[in-house]
């Protein structure tokens, strides 16, 4: 049984982003200003700087939402429009 | 009325589902409490497509086997424990925790392969686990529940508990986790922050949410709303930090929401609450309060098994963007019913989905308004009123 790929993604897939601080790389993906989704692999995590120092439950890399917000104000990432 | 459009517009989407999986999950199930578990009678349990004998033997341990006899199928379940072994009702067959026939009373000696399915067990925090694996390899080291802290001690109340048997495939409830705007439809909650995080076993849902005006107030103080930390370590076994923030102050509590499959169509549900003491919420109260948000609980699963008894399977949803990451859930969950060594990383690598809460929130507030301007209960699925 293998599970499908979100069907949001068909319009709009994820795109890569790097981490200004630690040169993480992730896949991101923005509808919304609000709405983000990261999708990390085993290299990320191993280089993310905050994700190491974690200890107990890592919610957030701040650098992370910085670099993402970033790359949306200078162009890089586009947030999915939004017909409405 | 015929419409002609051009083609492909008025395309009709299909549902599409394939059957649920005849496989059991590999992972830590809990069975339920050790205080009715482990009274040193057998217990017989339906799960993972068959059925379990659960005993406490004389050395204190907790032990579970396949409930069926391996000499003539006899069920242990209805035989008696003697000593460390569970005997048979049948020919007074003789099984050891290990799953070895330690004796035959009536013969000279136990005949060659006699060895019975066993589950590895464990006790902690009131409960009895057992791990499933349809490799059979033992439960890895890393892949653990968490202790609950302060549980077991006078510092919170004991679990109230409940246990339930839902006629579907236990992938629904593994679905809630993600799903905030069945929140307001069907909880008649207001949810006003929403993310999910799922990385190697560990799937977690970050919940606020707010009163709603429109359902009344109930007896008590008036809860203004509730921030919940809900994680499945593994495929069935959640532990919620859920807070009730009240006008006087917070109250700590934890929901504990698990299940095990009795088969690939049904499964066992079973929570359980506990309430933290303190000099403003006593034993008598914390105790209470316990059994009242047990019963909040209970009207909970209640609205959800409504939906559940007449949904469709369903492997394609479609999905809006303000949904949450129902297929990435499922990918997480997939882990569980693959080899080991077929776990891929998509799988199991960290992914993380916010909810924008914005548009939701205007939404469901107009229509909580409008209850409100017409003196109108909001109608909730699975309540009659």
């Amino acid at each position: 049984m293998t599970v499908r790929p979100d069907v949001r993604l068909a319009d709009a897939p994820m795109r890569p982003v790097g981490c200004g601080s630690c040169g993480a790389q992730v896949l991101v993906r923005k509808s919304s200003w609000e709405q983000t989704s990261v999708q990390w692999n085993r290299d990320a995590m191993l280089t993310c700087v905050e994700r190491r120092r974690g200890r107990g439950q890592f919610t957030l890399c701040a650098n992370l939402r910085s670099s993402i917000e970033a790359a949306v104000r200078d162009g890089e990432l586009a947030i999915v429009d939004d017909p409405s | 009325m015929t419409s002609l459009q051009p083609d492909g517009v008025d395309e009709v989407r299909q549902i599409e589902a394939q059957a649920a999986p005849a496989r059991f999950a590999r992972g830590w199930h809990c069975l339920g409490l050790t205080r009715d578990l482990g009274d040193g009678k057998p217990h017989s349990i339906n799960a993972f497509g068959g059925k379990l004998v659960v005993f406490r033997g004389a050395d204190g341990k907790l032990n579970v086997l396949d409930a069926y006899c391996r000499h003539m199928g006899g069920d242990l379940s209805d035989g008696e424990v003697k000593g460390n072994e569970i005997a048979c009702p049948f020919h007074d067959w003789r099984w050891g925790g290990d799953g070895r026939c330690k004796q035959v009373p009536y013969s000279r000696r136990v005949p060659k392969l006699a060895r019975t399915a066993t589950w590895p067990t464990m006790e902690q925090d009131g409960m009895l686990f057992v791990w499933n694996d349809p490799e059979k390899k033992a439960p890895p080291a890393d892949v653990t529940i968490p202790t609950i802290e302060g549980v077991g001690t006078d510092k919170w109340t004991d679990w109230h508990w409940y246990t339930t048997v839902v006629e579907t495939n236990c992938r629904e409830i593994i679905d809630n986790i993600v799903d905030m705007a069945h929140f307001f439809y069907i909880h008649g909650g207001l949810p006003t922050g929403f993310k999910n995080i799922f990385e190697g076993h560990v799937a977690t849902q970050y919940y606020k949410s707010e009163a709603r005006p429109d359902l009344g107030s109930g007896e008590g103080a008036a809860i203004l709303g509730t921030t919940s930390v809900a994680s499945y370590y593994g495929p069935s076994f959640m532990i919620d930090e859920l807070t009730y923030h009240y006008e006087h102050g917070d109250q700590s509590t934890v929901l504990l929401n698990c299940h095990y499959p009795i088969d690939e169509n049904s499964f066992v549900l079973q929570y359980g609450i506990t309430v933290e003491k303190s000099d403003a919420v006593p034993e008598d109260l914390a105790m209470q309060m316990a059994v009242a948000l047990g019963d909040f609980v209970k009207m909970g699963f209640e609205q959800d098994v409504a939906i559940w008894r007449r949904k469709a399977r369903i492997d394609n949803p479609l999905l809006c963007e303000e949904d949450g990451p129902v297929y990435q859930v499922r990918r997480w969950y997939e882990q569980f019913y693959v080899d080991a060594a077929d776990v891929t990383p998509d799988m199991v690598d960290r992914f993380e989905f916010e909810i924008d809460t914005t548009r939701p929130r205007e939404a469901w507030m107009k229509e909580v308004e409008d209850n409100l301007a017409n003196n109108r209960l909001p109608r909730l699925v699975g309540l009659t009123t």
